[in-house]
């Protein structure tokens, strides 16, 4: 496979899901492509490329960003998680299995990153209205289900979490 | 010729980030990517030299000065400075600016610093701090200048920074009494704006009103500002819209055509101003 990695590219070292991992990139290489096609992590996806659709959000330093404007070089001594490393934690499974039972997906490409925000949600507010879930989705495009089963799937979720007294 | 270091460059001052800029020109400064790895994505950009000023202690943080000002740290980004309590009275526009940028995964990266460097007429950041008086502090290898906000924003993505200059921090002026609103206008959450208001009522009685996205730079007038501050009836803000209206010069663009910008000026204004009276902590 044909990488994007640019000319010049020098190792760095990153942590992706608390393993060291030794990778090559060049300046302009996004934390993205590192992801997808060095370490064939491929549940961030590249819709955009600009920041704007929110498919390839991650977790980098605990919080939500996206991959596609991360540089690599950048994202040295900086913990990152993907959803790979995130679906572990009750509150993933508790999403997942959320939006199996609500259908709250079509084609899926949008999904990781949903969850991901989803995610970031539901560790600062356990118990968020439809306001605050649209909101934090907001900044996560969705081409195929109108919202309306994602916005349900995450209220779902929160309400099984809270039912069953996990905390992650 | 001589070896310029290449890659990523890791100052820890910012004596040592204007020197590794003022070294290579085509070097370029990195805040928190949310624009200048896009334009690197669409290969408008190729730098062979990033300076990363995310480990510059300086250039982080909100902080109270003395003297009631506040200081927000070139590279803080956008989500703290939504979350910030110490904008309160007038300079809580940029409390309110920061809140509407793009989306919460955005703000967890973009910093003000980085925002107004851009200087792009569709940001959020640069009618609130031309309404707020801010001033904005710039480092080069000559040492600090400041720069009003509104001799800032020079031009289309143009501003006051000289080549291997880079914003250090925002600074507001002594909190006072008063009230703020931002109010902006954008097709979908998280867009540009196609125009945004902002107004900041001083409770002494000044009141500071720019118009955004309503040409290169943000629109002011001091003639609006003096008939505000002195009438805020409907009749006064139409007349304070229509000064500000003959110094806008908006775009048709895929945001929405000029004559339907000049449409909404008036009546953002408006809504701005009756907000900011409301403001709860005017």
């Amino acid at each position: 496979m044909t990488t994007t990695t640019a000319p010049g590219s020098t190792r760095i070292e990153l942590d992706i899901n608390g393993v060291a991992a030794d990778v090559r990139a060049g300046l302009s290489t996004t934390l993205l492509t590192v992801l997808r096609d060095e370490l064939h992590l491929t549940a961030a996806k590249r819709g955009c490329n600009q920041g704007v659709c929110g498919a390839c959000t991650v977790e980098i330093d605990g919080v939500p960003m996206r991959s596609c404007l991360s540089l690599a070089h950048g994202c040295v001594e900086r913990p990152v998680r993907t959803l790979e490393g995130l679906v572990e934690t009750p509150r993933i499974q508790a999403l997942q299995r959320a939006f199996a039972a609500s259908g709250a997906f079509q084609c899926g490409f949008c999904t990781p990153g949903m969850l991901v925000a989803a995610h970031a949600l539901l560790a600062a507010d356990p118990a968020p209205d439809e306001a605050a879930i649209r909101r934090a989705l907001s900044g996560n495009l969705c081409r195929c289900t109108g919202y309306a089963r994602i916005v349900a799937a995450v209220q779902d979720a929160a309400t099984a979490l809270a039912a069953g007294g996990a905390a992650s | 010729m001589s070896a310029v270091p290449q890659g990523m460059l890791w100052p820890r001052t910012v004596d040592e980030a204007t020197a590794m800029l003022a070294a290579d020109p085509d070097a370029r400064p990195l805040s928190g990517g949310a624009t200048l790895v896009a334009m690197m994505n669409a290969r408008v950009l190729e730098p062979l030299a990033l300076v990363n000023l995310s480990r510059i202690d300086e250039l982080r943080g909100i902080h109270g000065e003395a003297d009631g000002g506040v200081r927000i740290g070139a590279f803080t980004r956008h989500a703290e400075t939504a979350a910030c309590a110490l904008l309160r009275g007038p300079a809580n526009v940029v409390r309110q600016a920061a809140s509407k940028i793009a989306n919460a995964t955005v703000r967890n990266m973009g910093t003000i610093g980085g925002s107004i460097s851009f200087a792009d007429p569709g940001l959020d950041y640069p009618p609130a701090l031309v309404a707020a008086g801010a001033s904005i502090e710039i480092a080069g290898t000559a040492g600090r200048r400041r720069v009003a906000a509104a001799d800032f924003f020079v031009d289309w993505y143009t501003t006051a920074l000289e080549p291997g200059e880079i914003v250090t921090a925002v600074l507001l002026a002594g909190t006072r009494a008063g009230g703020a609103a931002y109010v902006k206008h954008a097709r979908v959450a998280g867009d540009y704006a196609t125009a945004s208001a902002a107004v900041c009522i001083d409770a002494a009685g000044p009141v500071r009103a720019a118009i955004g996205s309503c040409g290169p730079t943000p629109v002011r007038d001091d003639d609006a500002d003096v008939l505000l501050s002195a009438d805020r009836s409907d009749a006064a803000i139409a007349r304070a819209a229509a000064l500000l209206d003959a110094l806008a010069d908006p775009l048709d663009d895929v945001r929405g055509s000029a004559g339907y910008r000049r449409l909404l000026i008036p009546r953002l204004l408006l809504r701005a101003v009756r907000r900011a009276e409301a403001s709860t902590d005017a």
